[in-house]
């Protein structure tokens, strides 16, 4: 009985001290975060002289409307950009997953903007955005259209179409990845059976693809609603409140404020956000998985 | 005889040993201490860097200097400065950092320092430093907390400070026949009549981007047109008559300014006017080296300098940086040496002769540096009117600083009623300083 016990417990205790490193590692910041949070925490004090204000930061964040504002551009901000990236950078993969002469190259210079750092971003199109100097205003006067005041009067526009360039060929690339590693035989059948390519996209390469596409998405809804270098770097959060999304809120509450209490309450917030959409996007897709197997076995017990 | 005689050398040569440490001056004790100072990159401190060989020699008190963005440098020293044993001797602190500080006893109380006879020069001449940067940098603990008075310390010298002055195109003055503008009404006439005068060219260059940047060209007008954010009795009294001469004053200058000056940081106001896309300039006096730079400016040779505009009154802007000695230094007495020899009139002057801001008025009528720097005459006299309570240094600035900038961004952008937003941004400051305890004595 002792040595059964002994055996099973054996792999635990040889586990444990990486278990116990990568639980520290991982858990104690958002733990510290999380205690943080009920605390009025300047940066001038070790948490430990912090006076507990129990939810007082939360209930304070509820009750502001800069705050509910700047929720709001995130909210606009994350799901307009992720919806374009998606569309673009399935399209994009679709349209390139052929074998073309010199497509090698086109697929490499298509992934660029994602490795340019976020700062850099931000900066090259702020002077693509002036009003004077600016590409696209003197495309404009070019073809004898008045100039558009791109950072003042169309702010969030201006960030999002930055996003979209920077993080587009991110779908692109794993959209294409996806469209690589599907089974031919699938793509061969549908072909053989008459579908036109539109509906081979459809019917055949998109289902297919959905369990990558998902993950995609899933990692650049949660990129996009932390987002700050670009915003930072082109418009301030500005004009007024039109562009502070949530991790500049954050950072300028931290940072600006000295309110750290407060700053970590709203991090929290983000995070079940997040986890919120997280856990409801894998709900999904296993309600969907579920259905499939259901409509294969009922197809099955049908023939 | 023999006891008596070794005696008598052993007297002598201890007498000669203090005479000789006598001679060598304040200095000795600390030769060989090397400094760890904390300086952001910025012009004025570039300069400095070219006079601290010179320290050393002198001193033998050698220093390593820490150079961070100055956006950076305030994170780091807030870092360091809650430590119990912190990594600089001295630090260059921004102007509303020293509110912090003070509150939170990070900052040496330097009555200490100018009271030893062996650390205190006593050819200092505290008087001859710029009145508005010392109550402004400096000074804590007196009236409003932030400014001087009779229970006020001083825990910090204005070094690398900067005052406000209107830079202005000659030739095109010229060409018009224009006044330089010495009143706000005057300026702003001529802010919406340059784009008539001159297609394409802008009134006044000004900050406006939202946050900061919108905040500090609202504060600019509001002190010379007879405001204040706060009354003696800490009510926000930002949406008076002359709250919203201020805000309409900076929307004039917005809307008649070059193309996007909604959106000028300070850089890119600066760089509007060097690029002769502005006929005015209104903002700190850090500008001139670089719009006089003809590598740098379309205009070099074209500037003129005038003082900040009068309005009800005449009050330039102070802000910048100061030097401070941290609580937690290693090398106090050595630090304070180094931040008195900096802002000694020798100090002062050699720092401006390489391209620094002045702290002092001696250095301001030095005759060398007017004639290296034309400016510095205007400049100096802009200074008389330095107003060190034109923005409230107190710890709850950072949040009232970023309402206002966000908010005078929303007027300049989106139309917002100009009274609507201030009575808007009194109502949130008045809820926040009832946080902080203001009100409870009343």
């Amino acid at each position: 009985m002792n040595r059964f016990s002994a055996n099973r417990l054996t792999p635990y205790l040889f586990m444990a001290p990486a278990a116990l490193v990568m639980l520290l590692a991982l858990f104690y910041p958002i733990a510290y975060m999380i205690w943080g949070s009920f605390r009025s925490w300047d940066p001038s004090q070790s948490i430990t002289e912090t006076d507990f204000v129990g939810l007082a930061n939360y209930m304070k964040l509820l009750a502001d409307p800069a705050f509910h504002e700047s929720f709001w551009v995130t909210l606009v901000f994350a799901f307009s950009v992720v919806s374009v990236e998606m569309v673009l950078g399935v399209g994009l993969a679709l349209l390139l997953d052929r074998k073309i002469r010199g497509m090698s190259l086109l697929r490499t210079l298509f992934i660029l903007p994602m490795m340019i750092a976020p700062v850099v971003v931000g900066l090259v199109w702020r002077y693509m955005f002036h009003q004077t100097y600016g590409t696209f205003n003197r495309m404009l006067d070019a073809v004898g259209l008045p100039r558009v005041d791109w950072l003042g009067q169309n702010p969030l526009l201006s960030v999002i179409i930055a996003d979209i360039w920077q993080w587009t060929p991110f779908i692109f690339i794993l959209s294409l990845a996806a469209l690589q590693s599907l089974p031919r035989s699938a793509l061969e059948a549908a072909r053989i059976d008459g579908a036109t390519p539109l509906q081979q996209i459809w019917h055949v390469k998109l289902p297919l693809m959905a369990p990558v596409l998902i993950v995609t998405l899933l990692l650049r809804l949660i990129d996009a609603f932390k987002v700050l270098e670009v915003i930072l770097v082109l418009t301030g959060g500005g004009p007024g409140l039109q562009t502070e999304i949530l991790a500049l809120r954050i950072a300028r509450t931290a940072r600006e404020f000295r309110e750290l209490g407060e700053a970590a309450a709203m991090s929290n917030m983000l995070l079940m956000l997040l986890m919120v959409l997280t856990l409801g996007m894998f709900a999904f897709t296993r309600w969907q998985e579920a259905r499939a197997r259901r409509l294969r076995f009922t197809n099955q017990e049908e023939s | 005889m023999l006891t008596t005689l070794r005696n008598s050398t052993i007297i002598a040569t201890l007498a000669l040993g203090t005479a000789a440490l006598a001679q060598d001056g304040p200095y000795a004790p600390y030769a060989g201490t090397t400094l760890v100072v904390n300086f952001p990159s910025h012009p004025h401190y570039n300069a400095v860097m070219e006079v601290l060989p010179e320290f050393t020699a002198q001193t033998g008190i050698n220093v390593e200097v820490d150079m961070l963005p100055y956006l950076d440098m305030r994170e780091r020293q807030t870092l360091e400065l809650t430590l119990n044993e912190g990594a600089y001797d001295l630090i260059a602190y921004v102007v509303f950092s020293k509110a912090d500080y003070v509150y939170a006893d990070q900052l040496e109380n330097l009555a200490k320092y100018f009271m030893n006879p062996r650390l205190a020069d006593p050819n200092f001449d505290a008087k001859d430093i710029i009145d508005g940067y010392l109550q402004n940098i400096g000074v804590a603990g007196g009236e409003k907390g932030y400014l001087p008075g009779p229970t006020g310390s001083l825990f910090g010298l204005p070094f690398g400070s900067e005052t406000s002055v209107l830079f202005y195109r000659s030739d095109i003055f010229e060409k018009h026949g224009l006044s330089v503008p010495d009143t706000y009404d005057e300026l702003l006439e001529l802010a919406c009549s340059i784009p008539e005068l001159e297609p394409g060219m802008g009134g006044v260059a000004s900050r406006a981007a939202s946050g900061h940047q919108a905040a500090h060209a609202f504060l600019l007008h509001l002190a010379p047109l007879g405001g204040r954010v706060f009354d003696d009795a800490w009510q926000p009294r930002i949406n008076d008559a002359q709250g919203v001469a201020a805000a309409e004053a900076l929307k004039r200058i917005v809307d008649c300014g070059p193309e996007g000056s909604s959106a000028f940081g300070p850089a890119e106001a600066a760089n509007a006017f060097s690029q002769g896309q502005a006929a005015m300039f209104l903002d700190t006096i850090a500008y001139a080296p670089n719009l006089e730079d003809s590598s740098r400016s379309a205009v070099a040779g074209n500037v003129g300098y005038a003082m900040h505009p009068m309005g009800v009154t005449r009050a330039s802007q102070t802000g910048g940086f100061g030097l401070g000695i941290p609580a937690n230094a290693e090398n106090k007495e050595a630090a304070f040496l180094l931040m008195q020899w900096l802002t000694s009139k020798e100090g002062d002057l050699a720092v401006a002769m390489a391209g620094g801001n002045p702290s002092r008025f001696s250095t301001y009528a030095n005759e060398e540096l007017n004639a290296q720097y034309p400016w510095s005459a205007t400049f100096g006299a802009a200074l008389e009117y330095a107003d060190p309570d034109w923005r409230p240094i107190i710890p709850a600035w950072g949040r009232i600083n970023a309402d206002i900038g966000t908010t005078l961004s929303q007027v300049l952008t989106q139309g917002v009623d100009i009274q609507e937003a201030l009575d808007g941004i009194a109502a949130r400051t008045q809820t926040l300083m009832e946080e902080q305890g203001y009100y409870i004595w009343d």
